[in-house]
C-alpha cells in the first residue's frame, strides 16, 4: 500500500493542460523525486496533493483510501505537509511559536510557552533538526527557516512531506544538511516528495524518481539504476550538449566595472564589506562565490546603484549613478520580491526600465508595450498563455526567463547576474548560460554571483571569493570545487 | 470569452454580489425593525431620481466622485488616503478665502479659487509623504492624523477671520457673483462642476493605463521593491500620488463652496460623509478604475435615496450607511475567500 497516490490527475488552466492524466505513487518512508522542465506541471501536481488546487479529473489517495482535499486544512488533517518555497513564517514570532501556531498547547486559555518550547525541542531532537525554539525567526538564515517549516509540518503529524524546490534558496552546505534531515525523517517512516531541477540532488537523495514533461509522466526510475543522462533524456527528449568552456580571445581593454576599496557599513556601523577592490573588463565573466551573507547583497546593490551613488564604484570610468544605473543590466535572485511584480502582466513586467524609451512624450501606447513583450516572449521562448497574464501565473522557470529577457536586452555594458539559473530546468540553464556567454562575447563585463560552484566554473574567467565582507581569494575559472569551498569557509592557504 | 461566460463573470463579480448581499441584509433589517420594504424601496427610488430629485442626486455625485478619485489615485501607488475630510475642508476654505479676499476679473474669479483649493488639498495630503518615507508612519495613519487638525483649522477660519460679521453663524459671507460656478442650463443645483469632474476622471483613467507616470504609480503600488529596482523613484511617485489625491479632494471642496449656496458653511463639507461613501465606492470597484464612476453613482443613489426614504417612509437614513458598511464588509470577505479558495 502506498502512503500517497495521485491517480489519473488532470488539471487545466484555461487553454493550458498543466497535468494530463498523471499517476504517481509514493511508498512509506521513501524519498521520491519529481523532475521535469519548467512548466512541466510539477508545482501544479504538488498543489493538488496539498489541496491548493482541485483536480479536474482523477483522485488523491492516502494509505489506499480516496480523500477529497478542498483546502490545505483538509490536507493537513490527512497527514500531508508542504514546505513552500516562499516561507510562510512570521518573522516577529519565535521558532516555537511559528511551529505550534494554529495548534498551540494552551493553559488557562493562553499559549503555554513552556510546553510549546518543550514540544518543539523534543521534535527537533527526534528528527535531528537543530533549531533553537526561543529564537526569533526574523533573524535566522534561510536554511534554518526552512527547517522550521519542516518542523511545523512534522508537528502536525505529517506523514507525507512535500518540498517544492527546497534547495533553490540554499547554499551547498545548507543543501547537504537538508538532505541529511530528509534521510533522517524518511527513516522514521515519513514519505517525502521532492521537486528539484538539480539532477545531482535527485541521484544523491532520492529513492525513486518520476519525470514529467508537458503534463505527462515520461519516465519512472529507481535512482540506483539510472543516471543523469537518462533523466535528461526523459525530461527534454534529448541530451545536453557539453558546454564550450572557454573562448579563444582573452578579455581586453579598460575595465567596464571597477570597484576601488569599497567599505559598506550597516545601520549599526558594522562593516558588511571591507576594502573590496576588483575590476571586470569587457568580454570577461567574473564569478562571485561565498556562503550566503558574506557581503554579496551589499556589493551587488552598490554596483547597480541601488545603494545610491557610491563613488568607489566606477562604470566605464565614471561613478555609478543613484537609483538604478542604466548602464547595468541586473538579474536579481529574489524573483517575487524584487525582479517582478507578480500581479502585473508579463508585458508590464518586461517593460520595467524601458518605459521611458518606449513612450512618446508621456504617452505609453499599450499596443507598443504588448508588441515589445511578444517579441521578447518569442525570442527567449517563454511559454505563457499570452503577454497579458500576470507573471505570477507563469511557472518559475518561465518567469526567470522573462526577467533575463528584460535585462539582457537592455542597452547596458555591465551585466550583474545573481543566481541566474535558480529554479530553471536543465535545458533553460543551458540557454541562460549561452545568453551570458553571448553577452560576454559582445563585449559586456559580466559579474556572476552563484551559490552553485559548477555554474561558476562553467562560466567564469576568474572567481572571487567573499568571506565576511572581504575578497579573501581569487581563482582562475578552472579552480576545483574543493579549493573554492575551502576559501569560502575562510580557510587560508 | 463566450457571452454566457461574460454574463456569469459579471453576475458573480464582487461588486454585484456585495450590493445584492447588502440589499438582502438590509431588507432583513427592515423586516426586523418593522419597516415595510414594499414602502421603503419605492421611497428610496423616488427620493433619488423622481420628483425632481435626480438633479440633486447628480449634484451630490460630483463631490463624491471627486473624493473617490482622492482615495483611488493614491491607492494605485499603494497608499491609503483616509484624510479626505481634512483635504476637502482645506480646499473649500482656501477657495472661499481666495474668492472673498482677492479681487479677480470674471473667469479668473472661478478658476483661481478652484486651483487654490486643489493646491491646498494637495499640500495637506503631501505632508503625509515624508512622514511615511522618513519616519515610517504609513499613509493610512498619517493622512488620518492630519485630517482632524485640518478640519479644525478650516472651522476656526470660518468662525473667526472669515466669518460673516454680526450673524453669529459659522459661515463665510456669500461669495461674489463672479465666483459662482456657472450653472448647467438653468439648473438650480448643477454646475460646470459635473463636466469638469467627468473630464478629470477620464484624464485619470487615461493616465493610469496609458502613460509612463500611471505605469510607475501602479508598479510602485504592486511591488515597491520591484519599482525601486527598476529605477522608479518610488518615494517621489508615492508623494506625487498622495498630492494628486489631495488635489482632487481640495478641488471637490472648492466645487462645493463655489456652488450653491455659494459660501463655506462650517461642517457642510464633511457632514454628508462624502469621504466615507467615496472610500466604500472605490473598495467596491475592487481595483478596477473604470468601474469607480459606476460604484460612485450607485452609492450616491443610495445615499440621496436614503434621505427620501427617511422623509417618506420614516426609515432612518442611517440605514443607507449600514448598507454601505455591509458592502465594504462583504467586499472584504469576498476578497479573503478568493485568496483562500482552491482553484
Ligand atoms: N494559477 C495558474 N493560472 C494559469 N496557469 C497556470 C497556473 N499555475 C500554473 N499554470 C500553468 O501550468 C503549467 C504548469 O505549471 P507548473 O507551475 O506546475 O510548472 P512547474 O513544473 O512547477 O515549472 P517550474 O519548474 O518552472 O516551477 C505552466 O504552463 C503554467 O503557466
Ligand atoms: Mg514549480
Amino acid at each position: 500500500m502506498y502512503a500517497a497516490e495521485l491517480v489519473g490527475v488532470t488539471k487545466r488552466f484555461g487553454p493550458v493542460l498543466a497535468n494530463d492524466g498523471i499517476d504517481l505513487a509514493v511508498a512509506r518512508g521513501e524519498v521520491h523525486a519529481v523532475v521535469g522542465e519548467n512548466g512541466a506541471g510539477k508545482s501544479t501536481l504538488m498543489s493538488i496533493l496539498y489541496g491548493l488546487h482541485r483536480p479536474d479529473a482523477g483522485e488523491v489517495r492516502r494509505d489506499g483510501h480516496r480523500v477529497v482535499l478542498r483546502s490545505p486544512t483538509d490536507a493537513i488533517r490527512h497527514g500531508l505537509g508542504m514546505v513552500h518555497q516562499r516561507f510562510r513564517l512570521f518573522p516577529g514570532l519565535t521558532v516555537a511559536e511559528n511551529i505550534v501556531i494554529g495548534a498551540e498547547p494552551v493553559r488557562k486559555g493562553r499559549l503555554d510557552r513552556a510546553a510549546a518550547n518543550e514540544a518543539v525541542a523534543a521534535l527537533s531532537e527526534r528528527y535531528g533538526l537543530r533549531a533553537d525554539p526561543s529564537a526569533l525567526v526574523g533573524g535566522l538564515p534561510v536554511g534554518v527557516r526552512q527547517r522550521v517549516e519542516i518542523l511545523r509540518a512534522l508537528y502536525r503529524h505529517a506523514e507525507v512531506l512535500i518540498l517544492d524546490e527546497p534547495t533553490a534558496v540554499l547554499t551547498p552546505g545548507e543543501t547537504e544538511r537538508l538532505f541529511e534531515v530528509l534521510r533522517t525523517v524518511a527513516a522514521t517512516g515519513v514519505s517525502i516528495l521532492l521537486v528539484t531541477h538539480k539532477l545531482s540532488e535527485v541521484l544523491a537523495v532520492g529513492d525513486r524518481v518520476t519525470v514529467l514533461r508537458q503534463g505527462r509522466v515520461t519516465g519512472r526510475f529507481t535512482t540506483s539504476e539510472t543516471d543523469a543522462d537518462e533523466l535528461v533524456n526523459a525530461m527534454i527528449g534529448r541530451s545536453l550538449t557539453p558546454p564550450v568552456r572557454r573562448r579563444a580571445h582573452a578579455p581586453a581593454g579598460d575595465p567596464l566595472l571597477e570597484v576601488r576599496d569599497l567599505t559598506v557599513r550597516d545601520a549599526d556601523g558594522v562593516a558588511r564589506l571591507s576594502e573590496v577592490s576588483f575590476t571586470v573588463r569587457p568580454g570577461e565573466i567574473v564569478g562571485l562565490a561565498g556562503v550566503a551573507g558574506s557581503g554579496q547583497r551589499e556589493l551587488i546593490d552598490s554596483v547597480t546603484g541601488l545603494r545610491g551613488a557610491v563613488p568607489e564604484v566606477l562604470l566605464t570610468g565614471t561613478p555609478v549613478k543613484a537609483g538604478r544605473d542604466p548602464r547595468v543590466a541586473y538579474v536579481p535572485e529574489d524573483r517575487h520580491g524584487r525582479a517582478t511584480a507578480p500581479a502585473m502582466s508579463v508585458a508590464e513586467n518586461v517593460l520595467m526600465g524601458a518605459q521611458r524609451d518606449l513612450a512618446s512624450r508621456w504617452a505609453l501606447p499599450r499596443a507598443k508595450v504588448r508588441a515589445r513583450a511578444r517579441d521578447l516572449v518569442d525570442r527567449f521562448s517563454i511559454s505563457a498563455a499570452s503577454v497579458d497574464v500576470p507573471i505570477g501565473a507563469l511557472s518559475g522557470g518561465n518567469a526567470q526567463k522573462a526577467v533575463l529577457a528584460r535585462e539582457l536586452t537592455r542597452p547596458s555594458t555591465v551585466v550583474v547576474a545573481e543566481e541566474p539559473t535558480q529554479g530553471v530546468d536543465v535545458g533553460v540553464r543551458e540557454r541562460v548560460h549561452d545568453l551570458l556567454r553571448a553577452a560576454r562575447d559582445e563585449g559586456a563585463a559580466v559579474l556572476l554571483q552563484s551559490s552553485e560552484l559548477s555554474e561558476l566554473r562553467d562560466l567564469a574567467d576568474r572567481i572571487l571569493v567573499l568571506y565576511e565582507g572581504r575578497v579573501v581569494a581569487e581563482f582562475p575559472g578552472d579552480a576545483t570545487e574543493k579549493e573554492l569551498g575551502r576559501a569560502m569557509t575562510g580557510a587560508t592557504g | 470569452m463566450s457571452a454566457p461566460a461574460v454574463a456569469h463573470r459579471v453576475v458573480a463579480s464582487a461588486p454585484v454580489v456585495a450590493v445584492a448581499g447588502a440589499l438582502l441584509l438590509t431588507t432583513l433589517v427592515m423586516l426586523v425593525v418593522g419597516v415595510d420594504p414594499a414602502l421603503a424601496y419605492p421611497a428610496l427610488v423616488r427620493g433619488a431620481v423622481l420628483d425632481g430629485n435626480l438633479e440633486y442626486t447628480v449634484a451630490a455625485f460630483v463631490p463624491t466622485l471627486g473624493m473617490a478619485l482622492a482615495f483611488a489615485l493614491p491607492l494605485r501607488a499603494g497608499e491609503f488616503n483616509l484624510g479626505g475630510d481634512g483635504q476637502l475642508a482645506a480646499g473649500g476654505v482656501t477657495a472661499a478665502a481666495v474668492a472673498l479676499l482677492v479681487p479677480l476679473p470674471p473667469g479668473a474669479a472661478v478658476v483661481l479659487p478652484l486651483i487654490a483649493g486643489a493646491v491646498a488639498g494637495g499640500l495637506v495630503a503631501v505632508v503625509a509623504a515624508p512622514l511615511s518615507t522618513r519616519l515610517g508612519i504609513p499613509a493610512i495613519v498619517s493622512t488620518l492624523l492630519i485630517s482632524a487638525p485640518a478640519v479644525s483649522l478650516a472651522s476656526y477660519l470660518v468662525r473667526f477671520p472669515l466669518a460673516e460679521p454680526n450673524t453669529g453663524i459659522a459661515q463665510t459671507p456669500p461669495l461674489p457673483d463672479a465666483a459662482h460656478l456657472p450653472a448647467l442650463g438653468g439648473s438650480g443645483y448643477l454646475t460646470i462642476g459635473l463636466p469638469l469632474i467627468a473630464a478629470l476622471t477620464a484624464l485619470w483613467l487615461y493616465a493610469d493605463g496609458r502613460t509612463v507616470l500611471g505605469y510607475e504609480i501602479r508598479a510602485t503600488g504592486q511591488n515597491r521593491e520591484f519599482a525601486r529596482y527598476g529605477g522608479v523613484r518610488v518615494g517621489r511617485v508615492a508623494a506625487l500620488a498622495l498630492a494628486g489625491g489631495g488635489a482632487f479632494a481640495g478641488l471637490s471642496g472648492a466645487l462645493i463652496v463655489l456652488g450653491p449656496p455659494h459660501r463655506f458653511v462650517d461642517g457642510a463639507l464633511t457632514a454628508p460623509g462624502y469621504t466615507f461613501t467615496a472610500v466604500a465606492a472605490v473598495l467596491l470597484a475592487s481595483a478596477r478604475p473604470v468601474v469607480v464612476p459606476l460604484t460612485v453613482a450607485l452609492l450616491t443613489f443610495l445615499q440621496v435615496g436614503g434621505q427620501g426614504m427617511e422623509r417618506e417612509a420614516g426609515v432612518p437614513s442611517q440605514l443607507t450607511q449600514i448598507v454601505q458598511g455591509l458592502i465594504i464588509v462583504i467586499v472584504a470577505v469576498l476578497a479573503t475567500l478568493r485568496a483562500r479558495r482552491p482553484r
